[in-house]
């Protein structure tokens, strides 16, 4: 049975550089969006379906690298993540520390609100969305705020909050009977 | 073409006269159908008698091999040695063959008994597409440089490596292997020019399949998929067949009695599609059995459950997408044929479906139009199509739990790296079983292979990082590298598939005698490795004059001592010495080839770069 290790392996890469964009979280995704498909367009394997088999390893690995990179920039939480990589925080170990007890307090307060939510209670399940996207716009601000003052150690606990808050949207989210 | 056009993908140069036949394959549970792109126009090739479906049936008598309508004709009176829908048991276990209620399973593998012997459903699909690469060559009298075959989006990664090698079996070479409802969109955005967010529903005779994709500015990417590939027009036949039966009160039929009972749903199933109630006589089925009148009411009510199955699928694809509006419905398979899809696709979208080109022809014209495009006798820039993993990929970790590395609906290609660590002290070998699909436990989802890494170094249980490279390709075919990070000792991978084939079949299987592995199998061989090293020399010669100063002397020298070594080679005919040859000097150009490829990223985004200095000044 293979056991998981901690951590994706690889040196990270860094996706700014990439897509030619200046490092910054504060992202013009249409841009992104154009850069990406300019890229696509040359080096996706179906223009080498011709070449050569170094030629396609080649172009499907950069390809790769480019829906890893678009993937990694599109999303403002996996952006802020991918950020913090490039200032070599070690994102899982980030994700497993401990957070302050206020925002654990609240958290659970939240969490509280969602279990009691039944499958039908559409407007409480809107109310509770609606929280939470509040408290992430809050963090999405802390972190960029602290990304510029290159405080590294709250934009980590902005980010990680950030999960938080996600993860309980997709819970309420998924509690309803709709899609 | 060579490693040179790197810069200029486009400006692939094609000897003006060598125009290319690519086909365009519709690989269908029920039917199957090849279409080719001619001066501009999408044609769908009829066989002699003018049919363009060839019906997906494969005969193996002891007389011979017979396909599509042909074979069909016998499904009543030689059941065992007549396989329908082959393409539902692709890459799938023995157990889920043993299903099929009209064949019989070989003792041992995954086949089915036949006058011939046991006959894969590899071979069944190798047989159709052989039959349409035929069709083909007879009409078109140009050799076949390739052929993109369509799969359903919901494949697997078992079931389209199940379709590849049949194609390999029956000879043609892969282009790429096509999700159907990006091949219907292919049709149709190309065909009107459309631009916004389209919804592909597609109901065969087997399979199920929805997409959300966005097209802009040439670019198709698909943002959603989904599906449920055990749902097609055949449970709706079966529907009919228990309306029949349990109106005629019908028990105890023979094997030949089910076949003319399933053949009379199907046709009425096509009645009810104009008219609102038909007659049905069983007479010829049982003697004495009369006529069962079945109206579209009683129809619709028996399928509700399997329409609102497609629609479940459906609204799970829109949330997957993220998309608030859809602006084009295509739909795709001729089960959309039948009135109650239109009315229940069109009241969950708000929008009236498409439906200008024939939901049957709809897919292999746009494979058609994809293979012309790839084969490079269009201008590449004018589209590109951008795919996604369907379901997600895991590894089994602790407790029967499946640990996802790539999440469905990601774009494709992806190499994800993943890193795995000893459990004991000294271990020095690793079982990774790689499985696909959504749920948490190993169990629900389907194993696709195991992976077995060997001579890990010896180290204490933890300290050794093995690090495992999942990569999909544009095929969405998964390949695994592994390398243990410490020492970089790679650990040799070896496959066991789970169902299917392994390629030491496949190999023994093309040995075995389809027709194109004669004695001039080698001299063709020959011939293609010479080309293809004529083509890597010329790519590197002219990469060395365009971007040289990227090499430094040294590495220039190995390059081009690896170039002459490649030279000599493919002056002898020993074609193991020159594969070999071509590898070793690919591998050397790859160095020049990813220092071009780096260049060529920045020059790719000079022209929008501007537009993003601008905004700086600006902010």
């Amino acid at each position: 049975m293979p056991v998981v290790a901690e951590g994706f392996s690889g040196a990270p890469k860094d996706y700014f550089e990439l897509f030619q964009i200046e490092p910054q979280f504060d992202l013009d995704t249409d841009d992104l969006g154009q850069r990406f498909r300019t890229l696509q367009r040359r080096f996706h394997p179906d223009r080498y379906s011709g070449g050569s088999a170094a030629e396609q390893r080649l172009a499907a690995q950069v390809s790769a690298d480019i829906n890893a990179g678009y993937q990694a920039l599109k999303d403002p939480i996996t952006r802020a993540g991918h950020m913090l990589e490039r200032q070599a925080c070690d994102l899982r170990a980030l994700e497993r520390q401990p957070v302050s007890g206020e925002f654990l307090m609240q958290q659970m307060h939240l969490r509280d609100k969602a279990e009691a939510l039944s499958s039908d209670d559409n407007e409480g399940r809107s109310h509770l969305t609606a929280e939470a996207t509040a408290l992430m716009r809050a963090e999405l601000l802390s972190f960029q705020e602290a990304i510029e003052k290159e405080d590294y150690e709250l934009a980590g606990s902005a980010w990680v909050h950030l999960l938080y808050l996600q993860k309980l949207n997709k819970e309420v989210a998924g509690s309803s009977d709709l899609i | 073409m060579a490693l040179l056009q790197i810069a200029e993908p486009g400006a692939v140069v094609q000897e003006p006269a060598s125009r290319k036949l690519a086909l365009g394959i519709d690989l269908g549970t029920t039917n199957s159908l090849v279409a080719h792109v001619s001066d501009g126009d999408v044609k769908v090739l009829p066989d002699g008698s003018g049919d363009v479906c060839l019906p997906s049936v494969v005969h193996f008598g002891a007389e011979g091999t017979l396909v599509g309508s042909a074979a069909e004709a016998l499904a009543v009176s030689a059941p065992h040695d007549t396989i329908a829908s082959a393409k539902r048991y692709l890459g799938r276990s023995r157990e889920e063959l043993a299903a099929d209620s009209y064949t019989k399973l070989a003792e041992s593998g995954l086949a089915f008994e036949t006058s011939q012997g046991p006959v894969t459903p590899v071979e069944v699909s190798a047989a159709l597409l052989g039959a349409l690469r035929d069709r083909a060559l007879s009409s078109l009298d140009m050799p076949i440089a390739g052929a993109v075959i369509t799969v359903p989006a919901y494949f697997d990664d078992a079931q389209r490596l199940a379709t590849r090698q049949a194609a390999e079996l029956s000879g043609l070479n892969v282009l790429r292997l096509l999700n159907e409802p990006t091949a219907a969109a292919v049709a149709y955005g190309l065909d009107s020019g459309e631009e916004g967010v389209v919804a592909v529903y597609d109901l065969g005779g087997g399979t199920f399949d929805v997409s959300i994709l966005r097209l802009e500015r040439g670019v198709f990417e698909v943002l959603a998929t989904g599906g449920d590939s055990s749902l097609g027009g055949d449970d709706f036949d079966q529907r009919i067949v228990k309306l029949l039966r349990d109106e005629a009160s019908l028990h105890s039929l023979s094997v030949a009695q089910e076949r003319a009972l399933l053949r009379c749903a199907r046709s009425a199933k096509e009645a009810l599609t104009t008219a609102s109630e038909i007659e049905v006589q069983l007479d010829s089925i049982i003697s004495g059995s009369g006529a069962v009148t079945v109206t579209r009411q009683a129809f619709n009510s028996a399928c509700a459950d399997l329409v609102n199955r497609s629609l479940d699928a459906c609204r799970q694809c829109v949330a997957d997408a993220g998309v608030s509006q859809i602006d084009q419905i295509v739909l795709v398979g001729g089960s959309t044929r039948m009135p109650i899809i239109g009315e229940v696709v069109a009241a969950l979208f708000g929008k009236e479906p498409l439906n200008s080109i024939d939901p049957d022809r709809v897919v292999a014209m746009g494979a058609a139009r994809q293979a012309d495009l790839l084969i490079g006798n269009r201008d590449a820039e004018d589209l590109l199509l951008l795919d996604v993993i369907p379901l997600s990929l895991g590894v089994e970790t602790y407790g029967g739990l499946v640990e996802r590395i790539v999440p469905r609906n990601t774009t494709i290609p992806v190499a994800r790296a993943q890193e795995f660590t000893t459990a004991k002290d000294g271990q020095t070998g690793l079982i990774v079983h790689v499985v696909q699909g959504e749920r948490e436990r190993v169990e629900d989802c389907r194993s696709l292979a195991t992976f077995e890494l060997e001579g890990i170094p010896p180290m204490v249980a933890g300290a050794a990082r093995l690090e495992v490279t999942f990569q999909v390709d544009a095929d969405g075919l998964l390949e695994v590298k592994a390398q243990e990070a410490t020492t970089q000792a790679t650990a040799s991978v070896v496959v066991k598939p789970a169902f299917g084939l392994a390629e030491d079949d496949i190999a023994t299987m093309l040995r075995a005698g389809y027709e194109h592995a004669s004695e001039d199998m080698h001299a063709r061989q020959l011939a293609e490795a010479k080309v293809e090293a004529e083509q890597l020399v010329a790519g590197i010669r002219a990469a060395v004059t365009s971007d040289g100063d990227l090499l430094s002397g040294i590495e220039h020298e190995a390059l081009m001592t690896a170039v002459n070594e490649l030279v000599d080679a493919s002056q002898d005919d020993n074609i193991e010495s020159l594969r070999k040859a071509i590898e070793v000097t690919g591998r050397a150009s790859e160095l020049l080839a990813a220092r071009r490829m780096d260049r060529s990223i920045k020059s790719a985004l000079g022209g929008i770069s501007v537009a993003t200095l601008e905004g700086e000044a600006e902010s």
